[in-house]
């Protein structure tokens, strides 16, 4: 593997760590589709 | 055009060269003219990430696309979060500990030099085809609507991103990138809440969404499988993720973007923001093609939006009952539209169901004329599977919005051509000077030299991108076919990509003849398969991965018998 230099990793300015932020993006896509699921069942 | 128009138009473009050059002052060395000095902050390299994929293609053809099919394109979006999610964790703090300036060159510190040098070529195939498209394609649908040379409109847009992208690099290609998604976010916000204020006074923005469902045209979630159906949920979901961990992860055009980023945080929070506001974006977009569908209910459309190719096919025989009938099932549709809106207003459940299935078929025999339309113009010389859908939104532009947002929506076209293309040029230019002229023909020079080099660079692809343009006229059908060509390519880079980040005991020779037997399967697929173009990068990266791992293991094993 190549060598790593030292770069530092600053946690995101929200949910403390980008753990819980990819989380939440994870769940923003599941909302989105239920959202655009409904939609579509709505307006079929 | 009007002069207001002609105003709003050239004061865009003005304002977006000019803006773009004042922010790049300054980029006098290598590392600042191709990476910014690595000094961006989160929200340009966003803005511009989002720009460089937005097309202006994507904007014709997007709004076309809802018309026509209703609004599940939006489904090729789905994979977009999930592939964010693992560029961030894994792809970017790599890339920027490693301090590349290239995606492939951390290939040769992963890999070796030859793994290198095929992503590079391959990379420059790929996105080479398609710089001199990004700028034909929308030239000629705006020079059939306008009525201007195609000569004239990719002139224009190339002589305006080869001059800033020469003069400022990445810098000046950020900036304007920024300032082209102010115009095109303003652009369509005022093109849809147009569309609505032309609607018919008896028709409210709760009718016009009715009209558009039950016309099939808010159909966003389709879950219905089907191996070559391109849009629903399923390749959505696991084919358009690879689509887009190849193309954040290992396209150059996209991975320049967040390298320029100050921190790893700082390029993280770029990707998350496309991660959120690219659906909801495409979502917006389709559904101004499916409002320009509920405002065609009620002023007749031409059958064919494409004038020029109408205008040949009138004066034939065959036209005329055509027309006939098409202006029939017009007036039938628009009545039953009227009908059935009236019956939901009235929550009379029996009308409405017996209203929409009328609805639906005069919905089928619009379909059939404008169908048949298209199929007199391609036994009439005209061009192979000719499809008027790029044209349908311009069209509506040009004939219905007022003075002033004509202008401001073709400027919204011309900066999305400009951000895709100034992106693909300068990312060109980068893997040109980086991966081979600084690998394989001058080593060890001074920065101002490369600098120069990449000046040069660039000013070769953008005029390589203007004259391919210029042949796009010859090639004809063949551009929806490069678009298709695109994705042939990503699968094997991805999985070139995975290897290197997945599994640490694969070697370079192993990843090498993967991806040679990538791009052989990838094509058999492509000319004797039948499946929709997602699934090639799923196919591609696997059987890179899979094939590494053979060969792998194969070595070890034939080694440790040895010993």
């Amino acid at each position: 593997m190549p060598d790593l230099r030292e770069v530092p990793d600053e946690p995101p300015p929200f949910l403390g760590t980008w753990r819980r932020v990819y989380v939440g993006i994870l769940i923003y896509l599941v909302v989105i589709i239920t959202v655009f699921y409904l939609f579509t069942r709505a307006y079929r | 055009m009007r002069p207001a128009d002609w105003i709003v138009l050239i004061a865009s473009l003005v304002s977006i060269v000019a803006y773009g050059l004042y922010r790049s002052r300054g980029s006098n060395t290598v590392d600042r003219y191709l990476l910014a000095g690595r000094s961006m902050p989160w929200y340009a390299m966003a803005l511009s990430i989002m720009a460089t994929q937005a097309s202006a293609i994507t904007f014709i053809s997007t709004t076309g696309q809802s018309y026509v099919d209703g609004m599940r394109f939006v489904q090729a979006y789905f994979g977009l979060p999930l592939a964010m999610v693992v560029i961030c964790a894994t792809v970017v703090p790599v890339f920027h500990r490693t301090k590349v300036y290239t995606a492939y060159e951390y290939l040769e510190k992963r890999f070796d030099g030859k793994t290198r040098t095929l992503a590079s070529v391959i990379f420059l195939c790929q996105r080479g085809l398609s710089a001199g498209l990004t700028i034909y394609a929308p030239a000629i649908v705006l020079s059939i609507i306008l009525g201007w040379p195609e000569r004239v409109t990719t002139l224009m847009m190339g002589a305006t991103v080869v001059t800033y992208t020469v003069i400022g690099g990445i810098k000046a290609v950020t900036w304007s990138d920024v300032q082209q998604m102010c115009i095109i976010f303003l652009g369509l916000v005022i093109a849809l809440v147009t569309v609505i204020v032309l609607l018919p006074s008896s028709v409210s923005f709760g009718d016009a969404v009715y009209l558009a469902g039950a016309a099939g045209r808010l159909n966003a979630v389709t879950t219905d499988f089907s191996w070559n159906d391109r849009f629903n949920i399923w390749s959505g979901l696991l084919g358009s993720t690879f689509l887009f961990l190849s193309y954040f992860g290992c396209d150059q055009s996209q991975v320049q973007r967040y390298l320029t980023g100050r921190s790893i945080a700082q390029s993280r929070l770029s990707l998350l923001f496309n991660a959120v506001a690219k659906i909801p974006m495409q979502f917006f977009i389709l559904f101004i093609g499916a409002m320009v569908f509920v405002f065609y209910l009620f002023i007749q459309p031409p059958v064919l939006f494409q004038h020029a190719e109408l205008s040949r096919i009138q004066g034939m025989s065959d036209f005329q009952p055509m027309q006939a009938q098409y202006n029939q099932a017009f007036e039938h549709r628009r009545q039953v539209a009227l009908a059935l809106a009236e019956a939901h207003h009235a929550g009379d459940s029996a009308a409405e169901s017996r209203h929409v299935s009328e609805y639906r078929s005069a919905q089928k025999e619009i379909d059939d004329a404008r169908e048949r339309a298209s199929r007199l113009v391609e036994s009439t010389g005209g061009e192979k599977g000719f499809s008027d859908t790029n044209y349908i939104f311009l069209s509506f532009v040009t004939r219905y919005l007022p003075t002033g947002i004509v202008g401001l929506v073709i400027a919204v076209i011309f900066a999305a051509t400009m951000s895709a293309s100034s992106g693909e040029i300068n990312s060109l230019a980068t893997v040109t000077v980086v991966d081979l002229y600084k690998r394989y023909v001058r080593r060890g020079a001074e920065d101002h030299h490369y600098l120069m080099a990449s000046r040069w660079a660039t000013l070769f692809w953008g005029v390589y991108a203007v004259t391919f343009a210029g042949w796009g006229k010859k090639l004809g059908s063949l551009i929806v076919a490069v678009n298709v060509v695109g994705s042939l390519f990503y699968g094997s880079l991805l999985g070139c990509f995975v290897l290197a980040f997945a599994f640490p005991r694969v070697r370079g020779t192993a990843t090498f003849i993967g991806m040679l037997a990538g791009e052989v399967v990838i094509f058999a697929t492509f000319f004797y398969g039948n499946i929709g173009y997602l699934w090639f990068n799923v196919i591609g990266c696997v059987v890179v991965v899979a094939t590494a791992l053979l060969i792998t293991a194969a070595t070890s094993s034939t080694l440790t018998s040895s010993k």
